[in-house]
């Protein structure tokens, strides 16, 4: 038992809290009711101080928190523990708010309070670190990207960076693992000592850099404001950057992939940093090439999600070979471009929730060739963000394209996603309403393309992963 | 037929989506065999806004760099608005038009003055959808117009600020269902001549194919003289507006 643990002082409130959680999730697992925030949300009531009595019988607590790429991130990461005997308590189906992380070690612990598996991987909202990380005092936080997301909830975007930097103020001596790529999460690592990053290796051009394009969140300099120019980018603000006033540039990457080959499955080699040397042209960084990678996953920006679990499993001393070999076996999370067979057809279901994320699952959906069929559903409960108007800094017109055979509008915002696609320029002909996920599915079925996928955003999806496992094989 | 179009701080005022509202406005114009000639118009350039038809502010969160120009661009900006140009500004942009704005620490800032109205900025957001019924004179207009059958308005509504409008200040509608400007008093944005100051995102003209239309004809009555416009098929908008004004009441 971890020497912490003794010295919190686990009154009464605690107990009553604990019992009346697990208390909870006994009764939400046997009426099937999913239960991935509900225990979490009882228990906290009763004692707010939950989270800060059983996160220290934890070895070792990480956290992964970003906009885009948290749930991929950590459930690859738990997956990659296991395989290699360690296991992992993880708020794994994305309930990444208090109760959800105080459900995930509630459950976990035993009866008497103490944690069963050494580590736990916590998936944390980004507008939530503020009331998680005290508690949890995570060891490593890991943070993916920042885009516009959700925003009736939050504010703004400037908000979400700021609060997580005050965050990680309480937190000297927690380690960081950051995408370099991306000049929003870079700013949290400065003036800290214990930061490393991770990036993806593109190529340099001169023609579109600096110019054109949307969501690029983050393309002024922190420092002194002015626009940041771009040797490269990979999509929204994410490349190779500078400022061009001043010292502001991306960080040298201490995980790099570069040789990325994004077809029907992702490859990719992982390398390490060696040393910067004086070359012809300034500074050369020279790279070790460790492994090379290949995932069942479909997207460029799962790369990072990758990258960002085998870099933290690397620094937790896991071989390369098994991060090969466990990579190569995952299985995505419901909707993360999840694949079902639906009327003898493939049908990929995808979460969708903000712009910079439907740009690029349209782009992985438009490099297949063949005729397809969508449903995209739109609801706007909490979950979702009640706002529904990011869908309007999502470049919708890559789907007036002619193997799009027919687009299905659904959810309780169907009528703002059809709407959003007249204007894109898909043709009327293409677009149906249908709000119902039952009858949208009915739908679909009846299109006769040769793939179908379904992109809904986060209430509505697990209904169309219901939907879609009961007619596997028919 | 041509309308020359100003879209003002396309980069610093981004916020929730709102440029939305120039590709609708854009899109039902080039849908009738009108072109569209834009001008992405940021800081320092210097312009001459009475060229404009149609100028467009959207909403933002920096307010520094944004005011400060917009200030020395103010004169000018209420010049094309004298001459009748259209304008729609949305948030932020809404808010700096105003006479005032008062931040939360106090300091009151001195607004382009389009409006007669000024805002007052308090730490609760207003948020939520909302159901506005269109002014009764808008409402006239569109009909005479042969707009979308619509006699309401419909958005997302999400701003810190309360504003509060003087006499010669119109609202651009009744608030059924929100808050709009300031919780208070049921009016919801502000209109002089034909500019429009509103906090509606969602983006406004999204569910409002009426109001894009009335503002597209009083561009093109500026630009050309001419009043009529082509009906559209607005049947996916329409349905869209009766969603949530059914969830709404
Ligand atoms: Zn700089």
């Amino acid at each position: 038992m971890n020497t912490d643990l003794q010295n919190v002082s686990k009154g009464l409130s605690f107990w009553t809290a604990f019992l009346a959680g697990r208390f909870v999730a006994f009764f939400c697992r046997l009426f099937r009711y999913p239960g991935t925030s509900l225990p979490g949300a009882v228990a906290l009531k009763i004692c707010p101080s939950m989270l800060s009595a059983l996160a220290p019988s934890y070895e070792k607590i990480i956290a992964v928190t970003g906009t885009n790429g948290k749930t991929t991130t950590s459930n690859l990461l738990v997956h990659i523990l296991r395989f290699s005997g360690i296991s992992a308590a993880s708020n794994s189906e994305g309930a990444n708010m208090l109760s959800g992380v105080a459900t995930a070690l509630i459950k976990d612990c035993t009866l008497g309070g103490v944690a069963r598996s050494p580590v736990a991987i916590l998936e944390v909202d980004e507008g939530s670190v503020g009331g998680i990380f005290p508690s949890t005092k995570p060891g490593l936080v890991i943070v993916t990207n920042y885009f516009c997301d959700q925003m009736d909830r939050y504010g703004s975007l400037d908000h979400n960076v700021t609060l997580l930097r005050q965050s990680l103020d309480g937190l000297p001596r927690t380690a960081l693992l950051l995408n370099a790529d991306d000049p929003l999460v870079v700013t949290a690592g400065r003036g800290r000592s214990a930061v490393k990053h991770y990036g993806i290796k593109g190529k340099r051009l001169d023609r579109e850099a600096n110019g054109g394009g949307n969501t690029r969140e983050g393309q002024h300099c922190p420092d002194c404001g002015e626009p940041l120019v771009y040797y490269y980018y990979h999509y929204g603000q994410l490349g190779d950057y500078y400022c061009p006033q001043c010292t502001f540039r991306r960080p040298t990457p201490d995980f790099l992939v570069t040789d990325v080959q994004d077809e029907d499955f992702l490859k990719f080699s992982l390398c390490f940093f060696e040393e910067e040397k004086e070359g012809e042209h300034g500074a050369v960084c020279s790279y070790k090439k460790v492994t090379r990678l290949q995932a069942p996953l479909r997207g460029f920006y799962n790369i990072y999600n990758i990258l960002a679990a085998s870099a933290a499993a690397i620094t937790m001393g896991v071989s390369n070979d098994i991060i090969a070999t466990t990579i190569q076996k995952y299985a995505p999370a419901t909707g993360r471009m999840e694949e079902f067979l639906f009327q003898d057809r493939s049908c990929t279901l995808a979460l969708i929730k903000n712009a910079a994320g439907v740009n690029e699952v349209m782009k992985t959906i438009l490099r297949k060739e063949g005729e397809k069929a969508l449903v995209i559903a739109i609801n706007d409960m909490p979950a979702d963000g009640r706002d529904v108007s990011w869908l309007w800094d999502a470049d919708f017109s890559m789907l007036d394209h002619p193997s799009i055979k027919k687009i299905i509008c659904s959810g309780r915002r169907a009528g703002d996603i059809a709407v959003r696609l007249k204007y894109a320029g898909v043709p009327l002909v293409k677009l149906v309403l249908e709000p119902g996920c039952r009858g949208s599915l009915e739908i679909l079925g009846v299109q006769g393309a040769e793939e179908y996928f379904v992109l809904a955003s986060y209430s509505t999806l697990y209904n169309y992963a219901k939907l879609l496992k009961k007619r596997r094989g028919r | 037929m041509k309308l020359k179009i100003c879209h003002l701080y396309p980069d610093l005022l981004n916020l929730h989506s709102d440029q939305g509202n120039m590709l609708i406005f854009c899109r039902r114009a080039e849908w009738r065999g009108i072109q569209v000639e834009i001008d992405y118009i940021s800081l320092p350039e210097k312009v001459h806004f009475t060229d404009y038809d149609f100028i467009f502010l959207g909403g933002g969160t920096d307010q520094g760099p944004v005011y400060k120009d917009l200030l020395e661009k103010g004169p000018f900006l209420l010049e094309a608005v004298e001459n009748g140009s259209v304008l729609l500004s949305i948030c932020l942009g809404y808010q700096l038009l105003g006479l005032s704005f008062k931040k939360q620490d106090g300091t009151v800032l001195p607004g382009v003055g389009i409006f007669d109205a000024y805002t007052e900025e308090v730490p609760e957001r207003l948020q939520g959808n909302i159901l506005l019924e269109t002014a009764p004179d808008l409402q006239d207009e569109i009909k005479r117009l042969g707009g979308a059958p619509l006699d309401t308005l419909i958005g997302f509504e999400n701003h810190p600020g309360r504003t509060y409008l003087g006499k010669k200040a119109q609202p651009l509608g009744r608030v059924i269902k929100g808050h709009g400007n300031n919780g208070e008093d049921k009016t919801e944005g502000a209109r002089y001549k034909n500019a429009l100051g509103t906090y509606l995102h969602g983006p406004l003209l999204s569910k409002n194919p009426h109001l894009a239309d009335l503002l597209l004809t009083k561009a093109l009555y500026r630009s050309s003289g001419d009043v009529h416009l082509d009906p559209l098929n607005d049947d996916l908008e329409i349905y869209a507006h009766n969603v949530m004004k059914k969830r709404l009441r």
